[in-house]
């Protein structure tokens, strides 16, 4: 039982129910006969409940064009291209380059006595290390697709179309390039005329990624440099 | 925090509401560095940021510095967001963030204004003491003229609704330091509005 006054910030804590059971009812039998103590309860409890129910405040409406401005003059800094993106193509086109480097010194090679058999054998050889090579250039071009349409919107749609045509461009000399091979397997002209079209592809995507970062940090190198 | 029903704006406590269930496409809009979508974040957002912001720094017009402030801070850091929590909720932890940077950096510019609220709390003086009569203003303004620290943690703990620990925690004061400036908040702000 509480003979004297509880202090103020039990009588808080009582208001905001964060007494023991005991404590709270020896408050309570205070209150019920201290008028000065119940007042000042009272007069906590109101602002409490005034405050829980204050409307949300609406900023001036010139706030927005000045964010606005700041924003436009700012640079937003969007999702990196995940290191395990680029890994993964730099792996493909590693191995890519190296089967075609091999295919290439393979057919550099003078021709040789042997039989016709193991000419068959070579040329069995190559096709499957240019199926292998093929394999890669387009594992590496998936990954560099896959950055360059993340990252699409940074383009000026002008630019993206040219580089869209271009693309397609190329992907037409793959096209024939692979059709040449449907035809004449062992074709040395058709494989280099696919290798070269896989590598034309890629180095285009290469730009694309370049532009869209340089797209991206463009506002702030300009920034940097006024 | 605890949870109350009664609240007209349930500001912190709401985790995913309504708009939030719109926001994938905005969210990747946002992530392109679409100023335009940033409005729409802006126009959903905007109230409950600069309330939470306009009050706890006790002015309106810093209200309006710090909103700024957290959406450009929104705009360049939106990349990052994983799309863990609702939009909502990520930008009301960055603007709750980036507020108590502000507390933290002007408490550490100027004396804790405790010393200047009466401290002596037997309820019988408090309940004795009365500002000028026909002084009644509204809730809003009298929270402007609660010494800061004092401010802040009322506005934490009756606006916002967190518990004690939390802003124990987030201000780095004792829980006991929390419960004592609610109190004198409140018995200000009651001397105030009566």
């Amino acid at each position: 039982m509480i003979t004297s006054h509880p202090d103020g910030v039990t009588l808080n804590d009582y208001v905001d129910d964060g007494l023991t059971a005991a404590a709270r009812a020896d408050v309570r039998d205070h209150l019920a006969s201290c008028a000065e103590c119940q007042t000042v309860v009272d007069g906590l409890r109101g602002v409490q409940s005034a405050a829980s129910r204050l409307p949300l405040l609406q900023p001036r409406r010139e706030a927005w064009p000045r964010i606005e401005r700041s924003l436009r003059a700012s640079v937003p800094a969007r999702r990196p291209v995940p290191w395990a993106a680029w890994l993964a193509v730099a792996a493909s086109l590693l191995v890519a380059v190296a089967l075609g480097f091999q295919i290439a010194s393979r057919r550099a090679q003078p021709a040789s006595s042997t039989a016709d058999a193991d000419t068959d054998a070579t040329a069995q050889s190559i096709e499957a290390e240019l199926r292998q090579a093929e394999e890669h250039y387009q594992k590496a071009i998936s990954g560099l697709e896959q950055i360059k349409n993340d990252g699409k919107g940074s383009l000026d749609p002008q630019t993206a179309a040219t580089l869209e045509k271009n693309l397609s461009v190329v992907d037409q000399a793959i096209s024939e390039s692979r059709a040449a091979l449907k035809v004449q397997p062992t074709s040395e002209p058709a494989q280099a005329s696919l290798l070269e079209s896989f590598k034309a592809k890629i180095s285009l995507l290469q730009d694309t990624v370049a532009l869209i970062n340089e797209m991206r940090q463009g506002p702030a190198l300009t920034q940097k440099g006024s | 925090m605890r949870q109350r029903d009664t609240r007209a704006f349930p500001s912190n406590r709401v985790t995913v509401n309504r708009t939030d269930e719109e926001s994938p496409d905005l969210v990747a809009r946002c992530q392109k560095g679409d100023v335009e979508a940033f409005a729409e974040l802006y126009a959903r957002h905007s109230a409950r940021i600069f309330s939470l912001a306009a009050r706890m720094a006790g002015s309106p017009e810093t209200g309006e510095d710090l909103l700024q402030e957290i959406f450009l801070q929104a705009y360049r850091k939106i990349g990052g967001f994983k799309g863990g929590s609702a939009i909502g909720t990520w930008l009301y932890r960055m603007a709750l963030n980036h507020c108590l940077d502000f507390v933290r950096s002007r408490q550490a510019k100027m004396d804790k204004a405790t010393a200047t609220i009466d401290d002596d709390e037997r309820p019988a003086a408090l309940a004795a003491r009365r500002d000028s009569p026909g002084e009644r203003i509204d809730l809003e303004r009298a929270m402007q003229q609660l010494p800061a620290g004092c401010r802040e943690v009322f506005v934490l703990h009756d606006v916002e609704g967190y518990e004690h620990k939390e802003i124990a925690a987030m201000l780095g004061i004792a829980e006991g330091t929390s419960k004592s400036q609610v109190f004198k908040a409140r018995m200000k702000l009651r001397a105030l509005l009566t």
